[in-house]
């Protein structure tokens, strides 16, 4: 029964006790807070910041060669095609274009065709005939092409086994295939991929299908850009560390932190009340009785919380014949806010419960005794000596549940699902940005609750210091009110606890006879 | 009993009551600023409709996207659309989640939320095919060159839980093509002794990919469309598309939605607008 007790004895020396081993131990948690802090600091940063140092120069999916005097703006790289005809066009095989390209990469199974539009090449003085000029356009190309990969196949890597063809022309035949490049149809451009054999009025694509010929094995992948001089590329001063970290600031959604701070209040009140008059009327209650009871309040923290989400879900949800009752009657709350409330409510009520019996347990039967025999119900017992009394226990179970509901994870994601803004706290944010590839945001988010837990952890020692002094100078009336009791010295059963009761109860007695004495004026 | 004096304790949670109550306050401004819309009283934006949508979990970073372009054309909103394993999404909707439209990335998923009339059958279209690759961490020294070079890879194989993520399915069949695993339809066998121990499951096709990325795993199965929206992996091997079923994402309106007019709309938005379909060009994504 003594499972959860929290009771701060001096002698104890637990961690949250002020005396030279308990700031000893807190100092050296604080310090390991701090290195993680800057340790995840120093990950974090380096990562944000040169993520996005190398591409600084340019904007993104633009390059220039000074030397050439060419440059490329607004490239785009485009992984598939469709079989769809553009605005009743037949096309066959096409790849979406930027607006406005001029220029055109296609990666097929032969060669590398890089298409030039004549005119934007005699704007950006480009000549193909030259052979600086014709390399300097291939390395763009391959440079941005690396850039838009996505980690796909590069041209710089199939170039190397493949004709490279810079071409004027906006037709080419290679193979089965005839490539048609910066074709205009409907309000866009596309580049497309035709059957090389096409009779006369037929369609593309109709004349695939009866030659048996799969248009989209035509090309792998297709480029698109525009080709200007390299002075009217622009050209922007790389961004500073504060200014990254600004843009990754103002990047993150925010509203996970709103969500478990709502969540966890919502459900600390709750827990809170029903913590503690579950541990109240589970003190008076049969041995027995009071067994199956203890189980029962207790089984969500013994529980993986995963099977108290399944269970829920089972409860609540369609699936079920209770379920689908609820659901008929109004009560839906399957992958609700309300249903992230309840996921935290169960699993921070044992900590409150444990905490709070194992504080009214420990108080003195034989204190309460004398308040039933002085006349007080029940009720006022509760809450004018065992709260009182047993609050900083309560106080510690309080902060604890919370931590707890902050922290909850398994239930949640199984009763509340992942909903942005609505029951996606923090430790959900944390696993699905990781999961999505955004791996500095879900850092940021471990920093915000190192930070976080580290603060509440800071403001239990303090409180618990604070009544520590009280407890202290407590112990320390009775000498100076001649009373011959030698606490020190007596090291009885209950020891520090049963020496801070009596205090208590004597000035709580003292109270009530003035406010007696005065009902009866 | 009932002689409840007013304590310090009740000034307290009457405290805590009214402090949830103003950060309640709080987050609602804070929702209402945002640029993502809630899912839950925030149906009084724009137009009105809001839909909910259920995307396989390969979907992630084009329909985003897609969704602000169709936002910007019509005004209609959307709320936090979920990205699972295709599995996981049918059981979610079996299990009372509101949905409009939900697009999964096998035929098997749809069927079975077909069967359990979660989805309206005449809405369903296939939208999209991909393929099956198997992936290595960039600049990793892994050649593979057939299949049955699976079984001789150094390192963990990550491949998606069969019954709840399609691609896991998909792999399972490509490995039973060589005999590495022991049930053709891709669930429910045993893999081969030779990469038993070294297959590491996967709850989504993301994660499977992002265990490659992170080193976890030597090599993942997962699509092509995958490749383009993770850091840190690249193509080693194009599984040939006779070695499993034909992968093709369908697509279909819930069977109860209420909003079930606008969500055909926005599914016919997504396979014939030319914006939408250069988005998912640029992912990787082919229509069907």
């Amino acid at each position: 029964m003594r499972f959860s007790k929290i009771k701060t004895h001096p002698e104890s020396g637990s961690g949250f006790v002020p005396g030279p081993l308990g700031t000893c131990a807190a100092r050296a948690f604080a310090l390991i807070i701090a290195v993680l802090v800057v340790a995840c600091a120093c990950l974090s940063v380096p990562m944000v910041a040169l993520a996005k140092t190398e591409a600084a120069v340019t904007e993104e999916g633009s390059a220039l060669n000074e030397e050439a005097g060419i440059g490329l703006v607004g490239f785009k790289r485009y992984q598939k095609g469709a079989l769809r005809p553009v605005s009743d066009i037949d096309l066959g095989y096409r790849y979406p274009l930027p607006d406005d390209a001029t220029l055109v990469a296609l990666a097929t199974n032969e060669a590398v065709i890089i298409y030039v539009d004549r005119a934007a090449a005699e704007d950006a003085g480009l000549d193909l005939e030259d052979a600086a000029q014709r390399d300097a356009l291939i390395t763009l190309v391959e440079h941005l092409d690396k850039e838009a990969s996505r980690g796909g196949t590069l041209i710089a890597d199939i170039a190397a086994s493949r004709e490279v063809i810079v071409t004027e022309e906006q037709t080419m035949t290679i193979g089965l295939y005839t490539y048609r490049f910066a074709v205009d149809a409907g309000e866009g451009r596309y580049c497309s991929v035709q059957p090389a054999a096409l009779r006369e009025g037929e369609e593309p694509t109709a004349g695939a299908e009866a030659a048996g010929l799969d248009l989209s094995a035509g090309a792998l992948w297709c480029d698109g850009a525009r080709l200007v001089p390299a002075s009217e590329v622009p050209v922007a001063a790389a961004p500073g560390l504060l200014e990254q970290l600004d843009t990754f600031f103002s990047g993150v959604d925010y509203r996970p932190f709103w969500v478990s701070l709502k969540t966890s209040a919502v459900a600390l009140v709750i827990t809170f009340v029903l913590g503690l008059l579950a541990a109240w009327r589970t003190m008076g209650t049969s041995s027995r009785l009071k067994g199956i009871l203890d189980s029962v309040f207790t089984i969500p923290m013994v529980l993986p919380p995963t099977v108290c989400g399944f269970l829920l879900l089972l409860l609540f949800g369609r699936s079920t014949p209770v379920g689908q009752w609820l659901v008929d009657h109004g009560i839906s709350l399957v992958f609700t806010w309300e249903a992230a409330v309840i996921s935290a409510i169960v699993v921070s009520f044992p900590l409150m419960y444990r905490t709070a019996l194992g504080a009214f347990e420990s108080l003195d039967a034989t204190m309460l005794d004398a308040a039933r025999t002085l006349g007080w119900s029940e009720t006022r017992i509760f809450a004018r000596l065992m709260m009182p009394l047993a609050w900083p226990s309560i106080a510690a179970g309080t902060v604890l549940a919370f931590a707890r509901a902050m922290g909850e994870f398994g239930c949640t994601l199984f009763f509340a699902g992942n909903y942005a803004g609505v029951t996606q706290t923090i430790p959900i944010a944390i696993y699905f940005e990781w999961m999505s590839g955004n791996t500095d945001v879900a850092l940021f988010w471990v920093i915000v609750v190192i930070l976080f837990s580290f603060i509440v952890v800071l403001v239990i020692n303090l409180y618990t210091a604070h009544s520590q002094r009280y407890r202290e100078r407590g112990g320390a009336q009775p000498r100076r009110g001649g009373c011959d009791v030698e606490p020190l010295a007596a090291p009885e059963a209950g020891g520090d606890a049963l020496r801070i009761d009596r205090e208590a109860l004597r000035s709580l007695i003292a109270e009530s006879d003035s406010t007696t004495a005065e009902g009866r004026r | 009993m009932m002689d409840l004096n007013i304590s310090r304790r009740s000034f307290a949670a009457t405290g805590a009551v009214a402090a949830a109550a103003v950060l309640a306050g709080c987050n609602a401004d804070t929702t209402a600023q945002g640029s993502a819309p809630a899912a839950a009283g925030s149906a009084a934006a724009t137009s009105g409709v809001e839909l909910q949508i259920f995307a396989a979990n390969s979907l992630e970073k084009a329909m985003p996207e897609v969704e602000a372009l169709y936002t910007e054309a019509t005004g209609t909103t959307f709320a936090d659309t979920q990205y699972k394993g295709s599995g996981d999404l049918v059981e979610q909707m079996r299990g009372g989640a509101p949905v409009d439209i939900l697009i999964t990335a096998s035929a098997g998923t749809m069927d079975d939320a077909e069967e359990a009339s979660l989805v309206d059958a005449d809405t369903r279209q296939d939208m999209f095919t991909n393929e099956l690759v198997i992936v290595r961490a960039e600049g990793s020294d892994i050649e593979i060159t057939s299949l049955e070079d699976v079984a001789s890879i150094d390192g963990n194989i990550a491949i998606g839980e069969p019954g709840a993520v399609p691609a896991g399915k998909y792999a399972n069949q490509a490995l039973a093509s060589v005999g590495l695993y022991s049930s053709d339809e891709g669930e429910g066998g045993e893999y081969d002794a030779a990469i038993a121990d070294k297959v590491v499951q996967a709850d989504k096709v993301g994660t499977a990919a992002q265990y490659v990325a992170t080193g976890d795993c030597a090599i993942g199965f997962v699509y092509t469309s995958d490749v383009y929206r993770y850091d840190g992996i690249e193509v080693a091997y194009t599984t040939p598309a006779e070695s499993h079923k034909a992968i093709v994402y369908p697509g279909a309106v819930e069977a109860s939605s209420e909003h079930a007019e606008e969500a055909a709309d926005f599914l016919e938005f997504c396979m014939t607008d030319e914006d939408a379909l250069a988005i998912w060009a640029e992912y990787g994504f082919e229509l069907a």
